[in-house]
């Protein structure tokens, strides 16, 4: 019998399953002997039974294109990432340290800018960037907290150290694949999840409907919670419609939403119009509201800021809530996480190079060629350089643009970035991994069980984003017994 | 409830049962002709009459053969009345307002029309055919089945009960002005001959004949049929019986209005009806009047709830 595992390299980075080529790590024992009894044809036979599935229950996300956007089902490789327990308490423990000095640090942008008085961080950093928003100055969002759903980053590196990559504030996404992840797993792998203790995840709508409750402007009512979507055009419109079926909110586009003179939010119903308390918005705030933002956006509902900064309705996140989402202040954080918490950041950043800082920006242009350089502001893997992978002639281009304008460009190492066996062609092979865990914060703070692993499909790619090939895993999150 | 997913149910649920009703016509008119002798005048050209769609069908092909029926009713996406263009449309609907549905209702409208638009190519066979066919009516019953049995009766359920009954008062009535038709005067002995079976069909496209057995015990005759399914009360698929049902959601329905005034009008007018009184050209001018109210009601139920911006 030929092994899938025939000839399983684990290169040159931190494989998350295996410590080398022949021997598995001891939280992937069990799955490792599992995958070895199947033949080739029972693992192709369950690699179809799950894109089946993703097909069946239309999980799907949309690319923009040249040619107009397309509808593509999920890209999911069936064999699960997995990670200690033991170690995940302490991931856990990290990113909600995280997230609530993040917020703290956005109150206080928005507040007394004590962080800044202190000399921590130069003002120039807030006042030039592209995601603070003046309106937002003294508004005071309920329990002090802007960012209410955050999506972080994880990669580790070679060293085997968990580094957070970034921290996704605005309206990050990829939970309802998360969930739906494990909902295809359960149906390929029914025998191996009943003998692995792996942490359930899908009590994640019951905490996002609680986290959104806690922020409703009046605590004593029943809430009546909204999801704002910009419509069935926008890349993660299957999620907007997942979670408002999980939590039974309403799906809403900006005209069903009306905003009037007394400064409360009502949608159009068949009763007339019903008021809303709180709002999940999966639009930018430069759509949110054409009042205040951008005149041109038919996506956001007239008047919505007004609404908000009367305290009428809850926003989630709350607009302005992106200024944390800026890769310049992230090399900011854990200087944050001592100033507000008095405590050492549990999980590092990687190092990173701010192109303002004359100093740093000389060291980046001399390294270009080793370095991953990326906007601060763009998401989805757009517009960076990833130095050891670039041709001399992309470098060269790439150096003027950062010289043009520093301010919105930032370096990192080059990471070797964890690997995990990935179905290929019949075969596992490793391919890079990172992990999108999800962290709620309202009136408590709570973190999924593991998160979103996405996975480079592309031979020896480190880009994990769907829009550009990438793909995602279930993630194990496994009890492994003893304290 | 929003009026935007009150509009997309009403029209899911539209185009949800104009996807059975194609796919039970054809599949009806198919085992019909199969048992009429050959050279009676009945072929695939009436099921365009019903559909009321001669020209659309003329200006896309020269024949009125049975490949070009079926292609055009089945697997036309071109053609906003073919099976495939309502379960597209029915698709589009529901992917907006999943929330609002039992979990299973989105994957299983997702997976009858990943399963037509994978096997439209089967359809001009006529083995085929009835295989696709059998897989679209069970899928749809399918459907019902899951909503009646899971979801509340709420006001979201009513604007899907209000599409349905709507759309099958007025296929119902559709189907009977072509019987009226093909039994007027004009027809030749022949045709007369066949009657019965025709008349049973007739039954058959509405999923009625069972029904119509216990209800009436007698042999099967025109007037009987035709009284039945426009005026019984306890068939759902008869017009009588979907105005009641359309009454029953409206009144439970916020911001009524004058509809259930129009409905009881309705179906007063349809009660009025005695079908042993009059002649086969009267009864199609009755039939056309009732389906010219239907689109009023329509009208109606579209200004007083849906989204108008």
């Amino acid at each position: 019998m030929k092994s899938i595992w025939n000839n399983y390299k684990t290169d040159n980075a931190y494989d998350e399953l295996m410590c080398s080529e022949f021997q598995s790590r001891s939280v992937s024992h069990h799955l490792c002997q599992y995958l070895d009894s199947l033949k080739k044809e029972d693992i192709d036979k369950r690699k179809i039974a799950a894109e089946l599935a993703i097909i069946e229950m239309g999980i799907s996300f949309t690319v923009y294109s040249e040619e107009g956007n397309i509808d593509r089902a999920w890209p999911f490789d069936i064999i699960p990432r997995t990670i200690d327990a033991k170690e995940w308490r302490i991931i856990e423990k990290g990113l909600k340290q995280r997230l609530t000095a993040l917020n703290l640090f956005i109150s206080d942008v928005y507040g007394e800018q004590a962080f800044i008085k202190a000399g921590k961080m130069p003002a120039e950093i807030i006042t030039s960037s592209k995601n603070f928003r003046k309106e937002c100055i003294g508004v005071k969002p309920r329990h002090n907290v802007w960012a209410n759903i955050c999506g972080t980053d994880l990669v580790r590196d070679k060293d085997g150290i968990m580094y957070v990559l970034e921290d996704n504030l605005r309206v990050p996404s990829g939970v309802s694949y998360m969930l739906e992840n494990r909902v295809i797993t359960k149906r390929v792998f029914p025998e191996l999840l009943q003998d692995i203790d792996v942490l359930p995840i899908d009590d994640y709508p019951t905490h996002l409907l609680d986290m959104l409750s806690s922020i409703a402007p009046n605590q004593t009512d029943k809430c009546t919670c909204a999801v704002l979507t910009p419509g069935i055009y926008n890349s993660a419109y299957f999620e907007h419609a997942y979670l408002a079926q999980q939590i039974g909110a309403q799906l809403v586009e900006g005209n069903d939403l009306v905003v009037n003179d007394d400064n409360c939010v009502y949608m159009r119903t068949i009763k007339g119009l019903e008021k809303i308390d709180v709002i999940y918005r999966r639009i930018d705030d430069d759509f949110l509201d054409p009042e205040v933002f951008r005149p041109d956006s038919t996506l956001g509902v007239r008047g919505l800021m007004r609404a908000w900064k009367a305290g009428n309705v809850a926003l989630a996140n709350a607009p302005g809530a992106g200024v944390a989402d800026d890769k310049v202040v992230y090399a900011y954080v854990p200087e944050m996480i001592r100033y507000y918490l008095n405590e050492e950041p549990i999980l590092p950043n990687v190092p990173t190079y701010l192109c303002s800082n004359p100093d740093e920006l000389a060291y980046v242009l001399e390294h270009l060629a080793e370095l991953v350089v990326k906007p601060a502001n763009e998401s989805g893997g757009y517009g960076m350089l990833v130095g050891p992978h670039a041709t001399l002639k992309e470098v060269e281009e790439f150096r003027k643009i950062i010289q043009k304008d520093p301010r919105n460009y930032i370096a990192q190492p080059t990471l070797s970035i964890s690997t995990a066996p990935t179905l290929c062609k019949g075969k596992l092979e490793p391919r890079h991994i990172d992990l999108r865990p999800f962290i709620l914060q309202g009136e408590k703070t709570f973190v999924t069980a593991g998160g979103l692993t996405r996975v480079a499909l592309k031979k020896g790619s480190l880009v994990v984003n769907s829009s550009q090939g990438g793909g995602s895993k279930d993630t194990w999150i496994i009890n492994m017994g003893g304290s | 409830m929003l009026s935007r997913s009150a509009e997309r149910l009403y029209w899911l649920a539209r185009y949800l049962e104009r996807t059975e009703n194609i796919a039970r016509l054809v599949n009806v008119h198919m085992n019909l002709l199969m048992d009429l002798p050959k050279g009676v005048e009945m072929g695939w050209r009436q099921l365009i009459l019903i559909n009321a769609s001669q020209e659309e069908f003329a200006q896309k092909y020269t024949i009125a053969n049975e490949r070009n029926i079926t292609r055009f009713l089945l697997a036309d996406n071109t053609y906003s009345g073919s099976l495939i263009s309502s379960l597209s449309a029915a698709r589009e609907n529901i992917r907006t307002t999943r929330e609002l549905l039992p979990d299973e209702a989105w994957e299983q409208v997702n997976e009858m029309y990943l399963f037509a638009k994978k096997n439209l190519d089967t359809v001009s066979n006529r083995r085929q055919r009835v295989l696709f066919l059998n897989e679209i009516l069970r899928s749809c019953q399918r459907f019902t089945g899951l909503l009646s049995g899971y979801m509340s009766h709420n006001h979201p359920y009513r604007f899907i009960r209000l599409g349905r009954s709507i759309e099958r008062a007025d296929m119902t009535s559709r189907i009977l002005d072509l019987a009226s038709l093909l039994l007027s005067e004009s027809r030749s002995e022949e045709v007369r001959q066949y009657e019965a079976i025709l008349w049973m069909n007739i039954l058959k496209a509405l999923n009625a004949l069972l029904m119509y057995r216990q209800q009436m015990h007698s042999r099967i005759n025109g007037d009987d049929v035709l009284n039945f399914l426009l005026q019984d009360e306890d068939l759902p698929s008869s017009v009588g019986c979907c105005i009641s049902v359309l009454l029953d959601c409206i009144n439970k329905l916020p911001n009524n209005d004058d509809l259930p005034q129009t409905l009881i009008e309705l179906q007063a007018y349809v009660k009025a009806i005695d079908t042993r009184q009059t002649t086969q050209k009267q009864l199609r001018g009755i039939l056309d009047n009732l389906q010219n109210k239907l689109g009023d009601f329509h009208n109606k139920v579209a200004d007083n709830w849906f989204l108008s911006i």
